[in-house]
């Protein structure tokens, strides 16, 4: 149907673009009926336009087009000369096909108007014989046992013996025609009808009678459809009943009766279409329900509205700070409204303009039908397909990337899974093999199940074949699980076919499945039982552009990882830790986990000690697992995904970017190229550098560094000339920025900072904020100098992390006490 | 009066056409300082110049790139020149700057020392690079000559180009 579709709107974009075309074309031949050239592109037109239509069944339109192509080619070869009485009913018959081709376009479908009047002048200026009749009165005794076959054959689908499976599909798509030609029936009586009388061999009752019966049949037919359809699925049981509630309606008069009902026929197929076509009948039709946009155009607004999440984060971080250093304040409720209106419209947005971008999966699906028929012959099986859930939506891109996974593991499953006939009579099992495809939603993902029943995955083969052809060593292959053993089948040159096919055995399809799948950041299960069958559940995330990730932390770095490949997370103690052949494992219940310190991977400077805790953060992906070990565990946030550019692209191991609520930038995991790196990084785990202590070793006064932070000058040579007696280095800061800087750049280990409040950029009170944010600097002492001196300041400066409050003016000798207090400076050095 | 507006339109025309030659004559740089040296990038390939904020590491990349920055809202390479140049490291001063350098789609951000001036400099005194170093692998598009000094001349397209 999809297809026909898409035919469809390709045809009335070229028609309507012919058409524009040609009403100027009209205009100029009426001045110079003898140009040979226009004439031929006017004859061009309706030759192309018949040519299409009759393609597509628009029987009416193909009528019409014909005796106007008919017309022109007369002209065209000087058999007629083009007057104003030609003219007009050139004219008209354009119109009408204008008038056709709109309600194509709004209706699907080209009945209920009337072409046999113009078709009739067309042939008298033609000069012609009139031969309407054979067309009206064909069609329906082509049609009448066409539709009864697909009536008879449509209940029986379930209950289909084994021998007719063949058949069935040839008849499914044999359905399809009948549908059409049903479709065509009516039209065709409804013209025959309101047309002329000589049109009508049968009676204005015979009539009556026939436009009766095709409802019936209409009717019966959706109702089969129905049932075999919510025996599959349930979702569409809300559109569904609109169709009997068309077709049911009393018909006085079949030209308005017939409409409807061709219309809710192609409804019960894909519901989805059908409910702005109803709805946009209601309004009284001419409505446009839907337009065409240009992918670009959404990509574009997805952009913007990931601007807007990105702000809206923002807004929320800032929303945070002010609640904290303004609480209790009245305008605070305010605020408050308004950030949580903004991030809800935002979030409604977002929603939004993903469904835009949502296509049914049944585009995909619906190649698979045939696709089965041609393996079952060629490979002299019998393979049945049952498909469920084909109007589950996601995202455009997702759709584009997800054809060949399952074209390989359909592949797949026909030639390996299922057995042939023989084989399964004698294992007990019906002679037909079932593949089911299913595909539904589980939060925020999609998920598409690929079920066959054939022999399933014999996990101690596939590890034989593995050692054979080199993939695993032996040792390995004992070590794993059933499940790991059941994705070997995804490593590149891994093929259990003993020969190769045209259809499978050259060890490809599956690694393209992984790689395919892994890049949508999607994950494989596979489920089998020998002689029971395989299962194969994707998992992939609704969107892309827009994800939810777990940011952790490690030293004072943070990364952003996909929650769609985030299993569990699980804190550890350092004991739990196991080495195993220089690879650091752990027990997670029954499973032995794999580790890797986001630290080796991302060769971050370990400068402290960790806890004797750890976090790992459990990873999957596709059909892998592994213990990513973190730092610290920050949250779930919702992230847009930015590319680093041209200039930083391809770095191993980093899908992107994305930018914090604090304006600040976070690199995004890829985990599939983690998973890679961490077969290679040297494990670091349980040798945490001992640098960090080598650092506090003091041997001179100057070994002491404190940082002053202050954006007057005098102040900073104030406080300078206070503790250079003491004869420790110091480091001058105009402000926070700055500051940070420096601490970042880490040429110093600094042990105290005296910190100004009020400066411009970043003042104090952020600073602290900032620093402590920090692991490595948790323990370093912060010292307030400053001229504000309320109690709420010293409240601030306290939360804030600062752990003493010196207030201008004071003494030299009192800040240098401090100080040394402070950075427990030794005086005997 | 056609005739007439075609002469006002060839009048135009003709002081456009002298006004960019003109133009072509002299080209603006902005000139700034990396270690020792004064450095120059032509002005128009300048997206902007801002004081130094924060950025984030990225892992697996050469030393001389410090990592991304935000610059609102889109994610752009932070490359210190020094590094870049083999110069030993210096903190930061007041007087850094993150220079946003643009050509065509790519862009990235360079830190420089500080700032010297916009020159404005005629075509001609601008010399070609020495060519002891071979035209492709060179990042210096040419030496251009002042009364009292001597200013390089960098290949902004160079600079922005991955070479790793």
């Amino acid at each position: 149907m999809d297809e026909f579709e898409e035919i469809l709107q390709d045809f009335l974009i070229e028609a309507f673009e012919l058409i524009e075309q040609l009403d100027q074309d009209l205009v100029e031949l009426e001045t110079r009926p003898d140009d040979l050239d226009l004439l031929n592109r006017i004859f061009r037109v309706a030759h192309t336009i018949k040519g299409a239509s009759s393609f597509l069944n628009f029987d009416v339109l193909t009528h019409l087009t014909h005796h106007m192509e008919n017309l022109l080619n007369m002209a065209r070869h000087g058999d007629l000369v083009i007057d104003a009485n030609v003219m007009d009913v050139i004219l008209e018959s354009i119109d009408l096909m204008k008038a056709l081709l709109v309600r194509i376009r709004d209706h699907g479908e080209d009945s209920g108007l009337d072409v046999s009047g113009c078709v009739a002048r067309l042939d008298v200026v033609a000069n012609g014989e009139s031969e309407p009749a054979p067309v009206a009165i064909e069609t329906p005794m082509v049609q009448a046992p066409v539709v009864s076959t697909a009536n008879e054959e449509e209940p029986d689908y379930a209950n289909m013996s084994d021998a007719q499976v063949e058949a069935e599909i040839e008849r499914l798509l044999a359905q399809n025609q009948a549908e059409a030609i049903a479709k065509r029936a009516g039209v065709a009586v409804v013209s025959a009808e309101v047309a002329e009388p000589d049109y009508a061999n049968m009676s204005d009752a015979e009539v009556e009678a026939e436009i009766e019966r095709l409802l019936l049949e209409k009717q019966s037919q959706d109702a089969a459809k129905r049932a075999q359809k919510s025996q599959n699925a349930a979702p569409q049981e809300p559109v569904a009943p609109s169709a009997p509630a068309v077709v049911l309606a009393p018909a006085p008069q079949p030209k308005t009766e017939v409409a409807p009902v061709a219309k809710a026929a192609p409804s019960a197929p894909a519901p989805r279409r059908s409910e702005p076509k109803e709805e946009g009948d209601s309004k009284g039709g001419g409505v446009e329900q839907t337009i065409r946009v240009d992918v670009k155009r959404l990509d574009h607004l997805m952009n913007l509205i990931g601007e807007l999440v990105l702000g809206k984060n923002r807004l929320i971080k800032i929303n945070d700070d002010v609640e904290e250093r303004y609480e209790g304040e009245a305008f605070l409720e305010e605020l408050n409204q308004v950030v949580s209106i903004v991030s809800l419209v935002t979030t409604d947005l977002q929603i939004a303009v993903m469904k835009t971008r949502m296509l049914p999966i049944g585009k995909v699906f619906n190649k698979f039908p045939r696709m089965i028929r041609d393996l079952s012959r060629e490979l002299n099986k019998k393979i049945e397909l049952e498909i469920a859930g084909e109007d589950t939506e996601l995202d455009k891109s997702i759709v584009e990337e997800i054809g060949d996974p399952l074209v390989h593991i359909i592949r797949n499953s026909c030639d390996h899974g299922i057995e042939i006939g023989d084989v399964r009579m004698a294992a007990g099992k019906s002679e037909v093999g079932t593949i089911q495809l299913k595909a539904y939603h589980e939060g925020n993902h999609i998920v598409i199940q690929i079920i066959d029943d054939g022999k399933g995955l014999d996990a101690d083969m596939l590890k034989q074949k593995s050692i054979e052809k080199g993939i695993i060593t032996e040792k390995e292959a004992d070590a794993m699980s059933e499940k790991e053993a059941f994705g070997l089948i995804f490593r590149p040159g891994f093929s259990t076919a003993a020969q190769v096919t045209s259809v499978s055995g050259r060890g490809v399809g599956m690694d393209v499945v992984k790689t395919n799948i892994e890049k949508l950041n999607g994950m494989i299960d596979i489920d089998s039982e020998v002689g029971h069958g395989t299962s194969m559940k994707l998992k992939i995330p609704l969107t892309l552009a827009i994800i939810q990730a777990l940011l952790v932390g490690v030293q004072e770095e943070y990364y952003a990882i996909p929650l769609a490949s985030v299993l569990e997370t699980v804190r550890i103690s350092k004991d739990d830790i196991y080495t195993v052949e220089n690879r650091s494992v752990m027990r997670l219940r029954d499973e032995v986990l794999s580790l890797v310190h986001i630290g080796d991977i991302f060769e971050v400077e370990r400068v402290f000690d960790s806890s004797e805790h750890a976090y790992v953060v459990v990873l999957g992906l596709a059909e892998s697992k592994i213990g990513l070990i973190v730092d610290t565990l920050i949250g779930q946030e919702e992230i847009v995904i930015k590319s680093l550019g041209e200039y930083l692209k391809g770095i191993e191991g980093i899908a992107g970017a994305t930018i914090r609520g604090d304006g600040g930038v976070t690199l995004i995991v890829d985990v599939a190229a983690l998973m890679q790196m961490a077969k290679s990084v040297k494990s670091t785990i349980g040798s945490e550098s001992g640098d960090a202590k080598k650092l506090g070793i003091k041997n001179s006064a100057s070994d002491y560094c404190v940082m002053i932070v202050d954006d007057s000058k005098t102040d900073r040579t104030i406080m300078r000339k206070s503790l250079e007696p003491l004869g420790v280095t110091l480091v001058e800061a105009v402000d926070g920025v700055e500051a940070l800087n420096i601490l970042k750049q880490g040429d110093h280990y600094f042990d105290a900072m005296l910190i100004d409040i009020e400066m411009p950029r970043m003042d104090g009170y952020s600073l602290a904020l900032e620093i402590k944010k920090y692991n490595k600097y948790k323990n370093l002492p912060l010292i307030a100098v400053t001229s504000r001196a309320g109690k709420a300041d010293r409240m601030r400066g306290v939360e804030s992390g600062m752990i003493e409050y010196i207030t201008k003016p004071y003494s030299p000798e009192y800040l240098m006490n401090v100080v040394k207090r402070n950075i427990k400076f030794n005086e005997g050095l | 009066m056609s005739e007439k507006l075609q002469q006002i339109i060839n009048r135009q025309n003709q002081a456009l056409i002298g006004d960019d030659q003109k133009v072509d004559e002299v080209i603006q740089l902005v000139g700034f300082i990396v270690g020792e040296e004064e450095f120059s990038i032509p002005i128009l390939s300048i997206q902007e110049i801002i004081k130094p904020i924060s950025w984030t590491r990225v892992p697996q990349i050469p030393s001389y790139i410090l990592g991304v920055f935000n610059l609102r809202g889109s994610v752009i390479p932070l490359i210190d020149l020094r590094a870049r140049f083999g110069l030993p490291l210096q903190k930061h001063t007041d007087e850094t700057r993150f220079i946003v350098m643009k050509n065509g789609d790519d862009v990235a951000g360079f830190v420089i020392d500080r700032l010297t001036e916009a020159i404005r400099m005629p075509k001609r005194d601008i010399g070609p690079a020495p060519d002891t170093i071979s035209e492709s692998e060179t990042m210096i598009d040419g030496v251009g000559k002042q009364a009292d000094r001597i200013v390089t001349i960098l290949k902004v397209h160079k600079l922005l180009e991955r070479n790793f």
